[in-house]
């Protein structure tokens, strides 16, 4: 008697051709040496992501986007939805730990100069969903309606106002008008559950396709070690069970932060109220907040505020574009320059982070 | 100093000097008398006059001339009538010169100008050029006598006419204050003050006792002595004096009374201007004790929901009957505590009690039981359903639904208290089932709160034991089949 599972199986091959989807799984390899543990972090974002979605989608059945009953259907998610508030303390949490997640990834492959050639695309399109990780999180802050995420908008708004050039156009953009207001929830509602996901789901199409297309790159230096067969891992089963624990350890994690930390609601925001004190944005915004504040507001001739801006905007485009003006790492060179100039941002993010939650 | 006031000090000085040195007698006085000249006749009784200052000490000129040129040349000084403002700083130069003052015996103040000028009668006149008033205004200019003296114009008796001069004067105080009323002095003439002034009595409240002379602000000015906050202390100045108030026969612990109730702490601590002062009960120009009639008229001026359900209620006839004053006989008068639930049942404490006792009247007696009873329990109820609701919020819970239903019974617990003013049971049961009603919903959904936070706990317990097994389940099998692997890995290099 043929399992139900095989039966299934055979099914589905005689349609689309399975065969040659679990041969290519069954010899794709993961290279093991000592930085292996970064691997990891790739797949823990995108379980974060996965959980980001659906606790997303559950929230959408009871939220109202609007400026009248934001606050108050989220606190009615919170107190008369079963298991509400579950769904909304993982959902912010998640929020949270898939932005550190991913940063950590980032971070992982730029010291290890994964993004090297053939890679670069990887890079690019993990780059822009990081972009957009951090789009998700300023559109979706704004979303309860209450006091503390009213002005950090604001003051966020406020920032991107100062662009050069495009900096007027943005910001009433961004906002629906001159102010925050009813109009600006719409559309960062309409920001963080269509046109955000809509891209983001491209790009990580992508990413996840060139993943698997050329697989997991070796750090420069790492095939020296060893040469034989025990220095890579079947992908399947080996590593994607490995995955799987880490994505259930992750998963508790979530689970112990939600009932222990449930994510506050605050009160309710008041555009005519004065702006509370300590007003800041979310960690991960929290460096650039920092910095603009150290600035002088006039540096010569140049505003201080625009000046910090355009300093931002050069670093992150550098960043971005990391494979194009990396050849060393591409030629397989080491690149010592590279591995200084990341010790030195995480050093200042992290720096910088804690200067402005102390502060 | 400006320049004309130089000159004007210079001129009185020296017509004082003429006066002093030479004796002579003061030759413009006696011209202008014998030319039937008022002033000249009013001057004659002029403290001044009787101080020894001529004429020419505000008007110049040479008052030992006998010639009418000579007197009245602008080279000896003469400077005529003094106009607008000169003629405060003609009185000034004297009266604001301590030293000159002493000199000629006097122990007034010295600083009536700056008063003067600083007070509300201190402002421009609607030309523009002047101040509204000046010292004459009040004073007057040739017979200016002691205030003391009954037929000065600001002496006791007289002072209200001469204010009443302008301010009961509709068409003028239109031109500078529209909004203030021009029947101070009738409703004064009203006022206990006012009929025993009218009668002859200089130690009553005259407009003087609570505005002030020379300094007088507007009611709206924190400075004024009529500005809420300072009325008590005010009306105290001889309210609160029992050697001046000995012979009207009243108490004089009023002041006190006052700054200790629940009135007074509201104005004088807190500074809240809405709260009552003395006016307020009493009335201001008007002022009167309020009779046994208009006590709760008075009180439910601002306390009307209580008035109303107390005209209403059966204490209403019992208590005119037996000439007693409606909302002072459980509450006081001056000296009104915060209204606390111990005034209600039947306790030695409570004031029902003074009149209700279980064999003379065991209806009022069981209503006053009840009612406190009830009020008790809503108390205790909503403490109760208050301290559960802080400890769901104390864990971390949402429970701003049940908070906000809190208020309501916090609202029937006021309603009730109000409602105690009927003394009807069954309505006084309407309000509190109410209130105990939502207390009781309260209660039931704080406390759900709180099991619920217990619940996620042993939810997340749960969870992790199941997520732990399937872990360790999944750890197992990973190194089960890297074994596998490890060993056919081997079997293959043997091979």
């Amino acid at each position: 008697m043929i399992p139900f599972w095989k039966r299934a199986y055979n099914w589905i091959d005689e349609r689309v051709e399975l065969e040659g989807l679990v041969h290519f799984l069954g010899k794709k390899y993961v290279p093991v040496h000592r930085h292996s543990l970064w691997y990891y972090f790739g797949g823990v974002s995108l379980f974060l992501f996965i959980i980001q979605v659906v606790t997303g989608i559950l929230l959408l059945m009871y939220y109202k986007g609007s400026e009248e009953l934001s606050f108050e259907s989220i606190q009615f998610i919170m107190s008369k939805v079963q298991f509400g508030w579950l769904i909304r303390s993982i959902h912010s949490w998640t929020a949270n730990l898939f932005i550190l997640a991913a940063m950590i990834h980032m971070f992982s492959v730029f010291f290890e100069k994964a993004y090297r050639k053939p890679r670069e695309l990887t890079w690019l399109t993990g780059m822009l969903m990081f972009f957009l990780a951090l789009g998700f999180g300023f559109s979706g802050y704004l979303l309860p309606w209450n006091e503390l995420s009213f002005f950090a908008t604001k003051v966020g708004t406020d920032i991107a106002g100062v662009i050069p050039v495009i900096g007027k156009l943005v910001m009433p953009f961004l906002r629906g008008g001159d102010e925050v207001s009813g109009a600006t929830l719409s559309r960062f509602f309409g920001f963080h559950v269509a046109v955000f996901p809509g891209i983001f789901a491209v790009f990580l199409g992508i990413h996840l396709l060139l993943v698997q297309r050329q697989g997991m790159s070796e750090p420069l230096g790492t095939a020296k070690e060893g040469g034989d067969e025990f220095m890579t891992m079947p992908f399947f089963p080996n590593f994607l069970l490995r995955d799987l624990l880490l994505w259930l350890i992750v998963l508790n994690l979530l689970a112990i932060l939600a009932v222990f930390f449930p994510w506050e609601l605050g009160r309710k925001a008041d555009p005519f109220a004065p702006a509370p004190a300590g007003i800041k944005p979310e960690w991960y915004f929290l460096f650039v907040f920092q910095t603009l504040k150290y600035i002088p507001a006039k540096l010569w001739v140049v505003d201080g505020e625009v000046l910090g801006i355009l300093l931002f905007g050069i670093a992150g485009l550098l960043l971005l574009l990391v494979p194009f003006w990396d050849r060393k790492s591409s030629r397989g060179q080491e690149n010592r320059f590279i591995t200084y100039l990341g010790i030195f941002i995480v050093l200042y993010i992290i720096g910088f982070t804690i200067l402005g939650w102390v502060v | 100093m400006s320049k004309p006031v130089h000159l004007l000090s210079a001129l009185v000085f020296a017509g004082l000097l003429f006066a002093g040195s030479l004796g002579a007698a003061d030759q413009c006085l006696i011209c202008h008398t014998g030319q039937g000249d008022k002033p000249s006749a009013l001057f004659r009784h002029d403290v001044h006059f009787l101080k020894g200052i001529p004429c020419s000490g505000c008007h110049g000129g040479n008052p030992n001339a006998a010639e009418v040129e000579q007197a009245m040349n602008p080279k000896e000084g003469f400077i005529g009538v003094p106009k607008g403002d000169n003629v405060s700083r003609m009185c000034a130069a004297c009266h604001s010169d301590s030293a000159r003052m002493r000199r000629l015996g006097s122990s007034l103040p010295t600083d009536q100008l700056e008063s003067l000028q600083s007070s509300v009668h201190g402002r421009l006149s609607i030309s523009g050029s002047e101040r509204l008033a000046r010292c004459t205004t009040c004073h007057g200019a040739h017979g200016i006598r002691r205030v003391k003296d009954p037929l000065s114009p600001v002496s006791p008796l007289n002072v209200v006419r001469t204010c009443a001069h302008c301010h009961s004067n509709a068409a003028f105080m239109r031109m500078y204050n529209p909004s203030l009323a021009v029947d101070q002095v009738e409703k004064y003439r009203t006022s206990v003050h006012g009929t025993r002034n009218a009668k002859g009595d200089v130690k009553v409240a005259e407009c003087a006792s609570c505005h002030g002379s020379h300094d007088i602000h507007s009611a709206k000015d924190v400075k004024s002595r009529v500005y809420p906050t300072n009325i008590p202390s005010t009306c105290s100045t001889c309210h609160g004096n029992a050697a001046y108030m000995v012979e009207y026969h009243i108490p004089t612990d009023q002041f006190e009374k006052f700054s200790k109730s629940v009135h007074g702490v509201a104005l004088l601590q807190k500074g809240d201007l809405g709260a009552p002062a003395c006016n307020s009960c009493h009335g201001n120009h008007g002022a009167a004790p309020p009779g046994i009639e208009s006590v709760s008229k008075v009180c439910g001026s601002c306390h009307a929901l209580n008035a109303d359900l107390f005209s209403a209620s059966p204490h209403k006839k019992v208590f005119d009957e037996a000439d007693l004053p409606e909302c002072e006989t459980c509450h006081g008068n001056h000296e009104i505590v915060a209204a606390t639930d111990k005034l209600l049942g039947v306790t030695p404490e409570a004031v029902c009690s003074q009149c209700h006792s279980p064999e003379e009247n065991p209806r009022g007696y069981a209503a006053a039981r009840l009612m406190r009873q009830l009020t008790d329990s809503l108390q205790s109820s909503e403490k109760r359903a208050a301290s559960l609701v802080s400890e769901a919020e104390q864990k971390g819970m949402e429970i701003s639904e049940a908070k906000f239903k809190l208020r309501d019974a916090r609202q029937a617990r006021m309603q009730a208290r109000t409602m105690v003013h009927a003394f009807d049971p069954k309505k006084f049961e309407e309000v509190a089932d109410r209130g105990l009603g939502v207390a009781g919903v309260v209660q039931v959904e704080a406390q759900q709160s709180v099991d619920e936070y217990y619940f996620r706990r042993v939810g997340l317990l749960a969870a992790t034991l199941i997520i732990t097994t399937l872990a360790v389940s999944l750890y197992l099998l990973i190194r089960r089949i890297e074994r596998k692997q490890r060993a056919l890995n081997h079997v293959g290099r043997r091979t």
